[in-house]
């Protein structure tokens, strides 16, 4: 049985199609990560109006992006919508990127809702109270404690919407996935090419992994800066003064 | 200063207000007691209209507050409100929770305002906590912020909703102090609570409130220790066993 010999210098010549499968899968990520918060924001906030112009769109819309699979919409978009507006295709990576934006916008829309949503009742009368209109509360008392709420889902999204990438090799993305399907067809070994492309996603996902631990304990539970924080300020302080 | 003519609440079918008219003059410190659910934190909500009014009119200071043309943030600017449960801004320092809104709302300086946050924390007892974080507080000591962050926009009438009801009992004492002060220093005042000896001892008038109606109001004297409606008198003996 070939899972007995292993042969990775048999793909070692392709190492440049995995490289690249790597930097394109990264880039796929940030692109529709950071553009999937911005509209995510939006649309979070239009599910929270209580203008029925504002809220219906933004909850269908979330309804679509959640109710229907990630791949259905990614060849509606590469082959449907982006072709019926520009007259051709833009390339996988447009497609890719604005359907993984595009989705994960929906996702973040039900996380800030439900992080706004998630600070107590008393937070916004009491700003209200004090004479603040609604948006000023809004921005000055809720949000930032909502945001703090948000990090934690926001992280798991970031790691969803990493594997989710892979798709974007069903319309031969060039990610990573996409190198393995083409080591494989090449050299005919489907163990080594594909346990490459699992360890590699694998690395990604603990690069990531510490990425948004670092950012939760930044932003933990407690509003009182630690004493690790603490020096860190003090250390600026003196290096300004 | 505040009068309240055929003032009726529901909250769908459920009608908690019952057609309530009270009449409340400056420097008055007013007393509401009764059983729970009778709508007394109903009635001190629709005052600053947290809660708006199904019918009747509410009058501070000749400006009618449920007037669509009434600006009610102006309103709740000069209507103070101390919640049960203190409702702290959590990401923000004492002082900070102090200053925001003379700040953001009166467009106080900074300068000024800090001065303000300084001498109404040192009235509170509190002038030792200003960095502190609402998390590293006691209770009473959270109260204590709350009254002291109403003050800074330097209202004409406070309403207290239960204030000492959320605290350890060794913690009541120390708001109602700072409740009495204010009371001596000529504060308009309208306090929802249990404490019936801080009603006798500083109310000038005592309100009970039943079933959505005021049934019986007096000085603390007539209400304590002559009360003439059956209701009244059957709420005392059932508390004071
Ligand atoms: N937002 C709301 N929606 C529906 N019903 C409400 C709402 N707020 C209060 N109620 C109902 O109105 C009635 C009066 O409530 P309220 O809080 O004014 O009573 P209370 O006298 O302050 O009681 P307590 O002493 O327990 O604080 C209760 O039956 C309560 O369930
Ligand atoms: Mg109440």
């Amino acid at each position: 049985m070939d899972i007995l010999d292993f042969r990775f210098d048999a793909i070692w010549n392709y190492r440049e199609l995995f490289i690249r499968g790597l930097w394109i899968t990264l880039g796929l990520t940030v692109v529709g990560y950071a553009g999937g918060l911005i509209l995510g924001l939006f649309v979070g906030l239009g599910k929270l109006s209580k203008r029925k112009w504002v809220y219906y769109p933004a909850k269908y819309y979330v309804d679509f992006f959640r109710g229907t699979p990630l791949l259905v919409q990614l060849l509606l978009i590469h082959t449907a919508l982006i072709p019926s507006i520009f007259g051709h295709s833009l390339g996988f990576f447009v497609s890719g990127a604005v359907a993984l934006m595009l989705n994960s916008a929906a996702y973040n829309a039900e996380i800030i809702r439900a992080g706004i949503n998630s600070i107590e009742k008393g937070q916004m009368e009491a700003a209200r109270s004090l004479g603040m209109p609604h948006k000023t509360a809004m921005r000055l008392i809720i949000l930032p404690q909502a945001l703090r709420r948000m990090i934690p889902p926001f992280g798991n999204e970031l790691i969803a919407l990493m594997k989710d990438s892979s798709l974007v090799s069903m319309i031969a993305g060039g990610e990573l996935l996409y190198a393995g399907k083409v080591v494989a067809g090449a050299t005919l070994r489907p163990w080594e090419p594909y346990l490459t492309v699992a360890v590699l996603y694998l690395v990604l996902t603990f690069i990531f992994g510490k990425l948004i631990s670092y950012v939760e304990k930044r932003f933990s539970n407690s509003y009182v800066p630690s004493p690790r924080k603490q020096r860190l300020s003090f250390g600026r302080t003196q290096a300004g003064g | 200063m505040i009068t309240i003519k055929g003032l009726h609440k529901s909250f769908g079918e459920l009608h908690v207000l019952q057609g309530i008219d009270y009449e409340i003059k400056e420097k008055e410190v007013i007393c509401i007691i009764g059983p729970s659910g009778s709508g007394k934190s109903t009635f001190l909500r629709c005052i600053n209209l947290l809660e708006d009014i199904t019918s009747g009119e509410i009058i501070i200071e000749g400006v009618r507050v449920n007037d669509p043309k009434t600006d009610i943030n102006e309103i709740r600017k000069e209507v103070g409100m101390v919640f049960q449960q203190f409702n702290l801004f959590p990401h923000m320092r004492v002082i900070d929770n102090i200053t925001m809104a003379p700040i953001k709302i009166r467009k106080m300086g900074k300068q000024e305002a800090n001065e303000l946050a300084r001498q109404l924390l040192e009235k509170v007892g509190l002038a030792d906590k200003a960095n502190a974080y609402p998390e590293q507080l006691s209770g009473g000591q959270k109260q204590r912020v709350a009254i002291a962050r109403a003050l800074a926009m330097r209202p004409k009438v406070m309403l207290f909703d239960e204030p000492t009801s959320a605290l350890d009992p060794e913690m009541v004492k120390e708001v109602l102090d700072v409740m009495k002060q204010l009371a001596l220093e000529g504060m308009t005042m309208v306090v929802v609570t249990h404490e019936l000896g801080f009603a006798k001892e500083v109310g000038d008038r005592v309100a009970f409130m039943d079933n959505g109606l005021l049934v019986e109001e007096g000085t603390p004297d007539e209400l304590f220790n002559q009360p003439k409606n059956e209701r009244t008198k059957a709420f005392f003996s059932k508390i004071l066993v």
